[in-house]
């Protein structure tokens, strides 16, 4: 199934969360970094740190959405339904296409023969 | 409509587990930056001289920003644990997903087999031709698969190319009859009557 082309939502939001993490830890380096100057830039760092509470603030949320929301769906059985009879079928066609454009190019290759003699 | 189902033990421990851990990472990094904020003041009296102070605080917030990192760290394997809990246990989006993959190799099926109901139609056009073609000329006259069954049965060297039997007259008869056109049927009957004279010709 990894095989698919079109993702979930949800795995695309979790993706969005791991990027905020990122940008968490980004935030709160940065911080410390104006901090330890001698001359700190206070609008940077009260951007900054609004930047890093709303970012976790953020993170939290979602996480705990995405949680409560796999409480009312999961269940304990393992999912038993599959793509397997359609691409059997599928894969007989695609055999069924390949077996007619073999015995028309031993047709044509008789009719050449034929034609030449 | 019950939205709070008896989960068996395992998955509702596990769920339980993920909120502790995203309740504990998160108050582990907001905790940490708060309190190197905090170190980060310079205080006048200190109970240590100012060196040992500042080492002490450099040690400090080094652990602090390395608990922020490691939280941090825990939170995206927590993130990846729920992509995986979620890949193999959301019903609805998997049964969404199968659905798709489905309809989608249903319809590259019936496309395969449209085109090849298609060409059928057009080969079945050409071959009506062709037929008319070759039963209306002088060839078919000296097509063995039209003999009669006591014929076909003293024909044994046909039996013994029985599987291309079909293929074989229809390639060999052109050919024989194309070297003598006007002369008909007349020099063919004795490659019919004559069993013992087909293998040189068919070989």
């Amino acid at each position: 199934m990894a095989t698919y082309s079109l993702a979930n939502e949800r795995l695309r939001a979790l993706e969005d969360i791991e990027r905020e993490i990122g940008t968490i830890l980004q935030s709160a380096g940065n911080v410390i970094l104006e901090l330890s100057k001698e001359k700190a830039n206070e609008r940077l760092l009260d951007r900054q740190a609004a930047a890093f509470t709303s970012s976790v603030q953020h993170v939290e949320a979602e996480l705990s959405a995405q949680i409560r929301y796999l409480t009312q769906v999961a269940t304990g059985q393992p999912h038993e339904s599959s793509s397997y009879s359609s691409r059997k079928d599928c894969q007989m066609a695609l055999k069924r296409v390949d077996y007619a454009r073999l015995k028309l190019s031993e047709l044509a290759r008789t009719c050449e023969q034929v034609l030449e003699t | 409509m019950a939205q709070q189902r008896v989960l068996p033990q395992s998955k509702e421990t596990l769920l339980q587990s993920y909120n502790k851990r995203l309740k504990d990472d998160i108050k582990s990094i907001m905790d940490n930056f708060t309190e190197i904020i905090k170190t980060a003041k310079i205080e006048d009296e200190t109970q240590v001289s100012r060196a040992t102070q500042g080492e002490q605080d450099n040690y400090e917030m080094h652990v602090r920003a390395a608990n922020i990192v490691r939280a941090g760290e825990s939170l995206m394997k927590l993130v990846s644990d729920l992509k995986q809990f979620l890949i193999l246990n959301d019903f609805p989006s998997v049964n969404e997903a199968i659905d798709q993959r489905n309809q989608q190799l249903r319809s590259l099926q019936d496309e395969c087999d449209k085109k090849l109901i298609s060409l059928r139609d057009e080969i079945s056009i050409d071959l009506y031709e062709l037929e008319e073609e070759y039963y209306s000329s002088s060839y078919s006259l000296c097509d063995t698969i039209d003999l009669p069954l006591c014929e076909a049965y003293w024909r044994q060297d046909l039996t013994s190319f029985s599987p291309d039997g079909l293929s074989a007259p229809l390639l060999v008869s052109p050919a024989e009859s194309g070297t003598a056109p006007m002369q008909g049927t007349a020099p063919v009957l004795p490659h019919v009557n004559g069993p013992g004279s087909g293998p040189t010709e068919h070989a």
